[in-house]
């Protein structure tokens, strides 16, 4: 079987490509400057994009590189990727299985995983869909031997245009690869009270992160540290989570946690229904003694 | 410059009040009400917004079913104009929906800007936008947390992953906003009787034979966490914090 895997951010291409090798040819597409993090993906083929990517231009190049002898198109669930692929639906009738976390492909039929009702069921389908857009996040990437066949490929001019850029600071942070999160939701109150939890964030040699409200509303943490369905999706071992309510929307995030631990001031917080360890109470006086339990 | 803005609305089964089965994990959905898609709302705030700086007229189309008046008059009361539902979803199909939305839209020539959510917060879906910008050929502009119009086009900022953008496009142009773009209005109950009483067009859709994906299975994720509360801070600080050590090391 042969799959064009295209992702704007290479990381994802390669967690894509990872699962995907086994089963078959992978051709991978991604931007130029994303080169580093793919070259080892186990990809047959690594073609690099230049110029300023739009979901017209892109879906125009990978349209152009001869789509119809791939078997499947995986797209990576970013912005531009989920128009990409929509475009490329609209372009060839292909129909799309979108946002899936796993899956399984028996020759023309594919066997997907996706949440539904947000968050609150998973929806397993059978599907003859050739395009796939995949959330970040729900493949673990390792290298392989394979040396990828590079080329480079220019953009077209696009009908939408860059009028200005910033690039937004990043702390080059990675929560998806930490193994202690401490995360805090909107309970933590403001920006300085963060300060007073971070002596467990060392205490545990732990990574902050926090649920939608800090990340995006308030942006009291930056966005790349936002868990939940339209964040990251995390894994540690454990996972901490100081004044979160527990929304689904937030638990679709950290289901994959080892252990969860949650303290909250209501006892009726849905956040108790899905943790291992709860604790009723204020959290500014609760992570202090943690914090002192753990340095016994 | 006066716009002719068109804004896709979502019916949606109130997902808040959505509870699982503890037994069976199956999603019990009887009785519950049908409402406003949240992304739906902040394309609709956003879509009135424009249309209240520069002029124009509002038109919301729903691909749903005979229950979406009340989602229409909703949209009626936080100022959409004009509202045709279109009868006949059935169930997650986003090929289907952008068919049976861009041949309505083909047949309103003058429009200048189509508004919708970037990922609607039942299905989570996301490929809409891109949909129906393919089949209506028109450029898009992904992820607005701000649109502006001016003569002939539209600009938008947008907050990605790792970078702030403005982008633009000429009209007519799809536009996806994002949850962070606007508190959306509650409109006063004056507005709302209002509402009741403007027509709205049901048509019915030109149906295609798109297959959606055969569902498998519908559950809850099952937890087997092991809810161990503790209401006393001093014992419970120190179980968590044995667990935690186990795991450090
Ligand atoms: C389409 C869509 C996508 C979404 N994606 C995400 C996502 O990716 N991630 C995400 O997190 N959310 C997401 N959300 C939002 C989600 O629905 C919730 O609104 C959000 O998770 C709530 O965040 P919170 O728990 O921090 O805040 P709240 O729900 O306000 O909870 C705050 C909690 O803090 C507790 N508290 C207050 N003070 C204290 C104190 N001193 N000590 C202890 N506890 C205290 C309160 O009891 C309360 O339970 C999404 C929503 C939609 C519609
Ligand atoms: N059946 C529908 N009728 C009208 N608009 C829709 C429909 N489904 C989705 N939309 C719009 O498309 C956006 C994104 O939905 P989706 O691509 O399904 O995640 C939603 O926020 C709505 O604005």
């Amino acid at each position: 079987m042969k799959f064009l895997v295209f992702s704007d951010i290479g990381k994802n291409v390669a967690e894509i490509a990872t699962k995907l090798r086994d089963l078959g040819e992978v051709h991978s597409f991604t931007m130029k400057n994303q080169r580093e993090t793919v070259l080892k993906s186990g990809s047959k083929r690594l073609v690099l994009l230049e110029g300023t990517p739009f979901s017209g231009n892109v879906s125009g190049a990978l349209i152009g590189s001869d789509l119809p002898t791939y078997d499947y198109v995986f797209i990576s669930s970013t912005p531009l990727g989920r128009e990409v692929a929509g475009l490329i639906s609209a372009s060839t009738g292909n129909t799309i299985a979108s946002e899936i976390f796993d899956f399984s492909i028996d020759n023309d039929k594919i066997k997907t995983k996706r949440f539904f009702f947000g968050g609150k069921t998973i929806m397993e389908e059978e599907n003859s869909s050739k395009i796939v857009t995949v959330t970040p996040g729900s493949f673990e990437p390792s290298e392989s031997a394979e040396t990828a066949q590079e080329e480079t490929l220019a953009l077209s001019d696009s009908h939408e245009k860059l009028i200005e850029e910033k690039d937004r600071e990043s702390s080059g942070t990675n929560i998806e690869a930490a193994g202690i999160i401490v995360s805090v939701g909107r309970g933590i109150g403001s920006k300085e009270a963060i300060e007073k939890i971070m002596p467990l964030v060392s205490a545990t040699r732990g990574e902050i992160a926090g649920s939608r409200p800090v990340c995006l509303d308030y942006r009291w943490l930056s966005e790349e540290r936002q868990v939940g369905l339209s964040g990251k999706k995390v894994k540690p071992r454990v996972y901490i989570a100081l004044g979160i309510s527990g929304q689904i929307q937030h638990i679709a995030g950290m289901r994959g946690s080892k252990i969860v631990v949650a303290v909250n001031k209501d006892k009726d917080a849905p956040i108790f229904q899905e943790c291992d360890y709860g604790i009723v109470g204020d959290l500014f006086q609760i992570v202090p003694k943690i914090v002192e339990n753990l340095k016994k | 410059m006066a716009l002719n803005i068109i804004v896709l609305i979502k019916q949606i089964i109130d997902i808040d009040q959505i509870r699982t089965d503890p037994n069976t994990g199956e999603p019990v959905t009887q009785g519950i009400p049908f409402r406003v898609e949240n992304l739906s709302k902040n394309a609709i705030e956003a879509a009135v917004q424009l249309k209240e700086k520069n002029g124009g007229k509002v038109t919301g189309i729903i691909f749903g079913t005979d229950k979406a008046n009340a989602a229409m008059k909703e949209a009626y009361a936080m100022g959409v104009d004009d509202g045709i539902i279109i009868t006949g979803y059935a169930g997650n199909n986003p090929s289907l929906t952008a068919h049976v939305i861009s041949e309505k839209i083909k047949s309103i020539s003058d429009y200048n800007v189509i508004i919708l959510g970037n990922q609607s917060a039942d299905s989570y879906t996301g490929v809409l936008p891109g949909l129906i910008a393919g089949k209506l050929s028109v450029p898009i502009l992904g992820n607005a947390v701000s649109i502006e119009a001016e003569d002939g086009k539209i600009k938008i900022r947008r907050a990605l992953e790792d970078k702030d953008q403005i982008i633009s496009a000429p009209t007519p142009c799809v536009v996806s906003v994002t949850q962070e773009i606007n508190q959306p209005r509650l409109p006063p109950v004056l507005q709302i009787m209002a509402a009741g009483r403007k027509p709205i067009k049901t048509e019915q859709p030109s149906l295609v034979d798109i297959h959606a994906g055969k569902v498998l299975s519908n559950l809850a994720p099952k937890s087997e966490r092991r809810r161990q509360i503790f209401e006393d801070a001093s014992k419970g600080s120190e179980e968590v914090a044995k667990a935690i050590r186990s795991e450090i090391k």
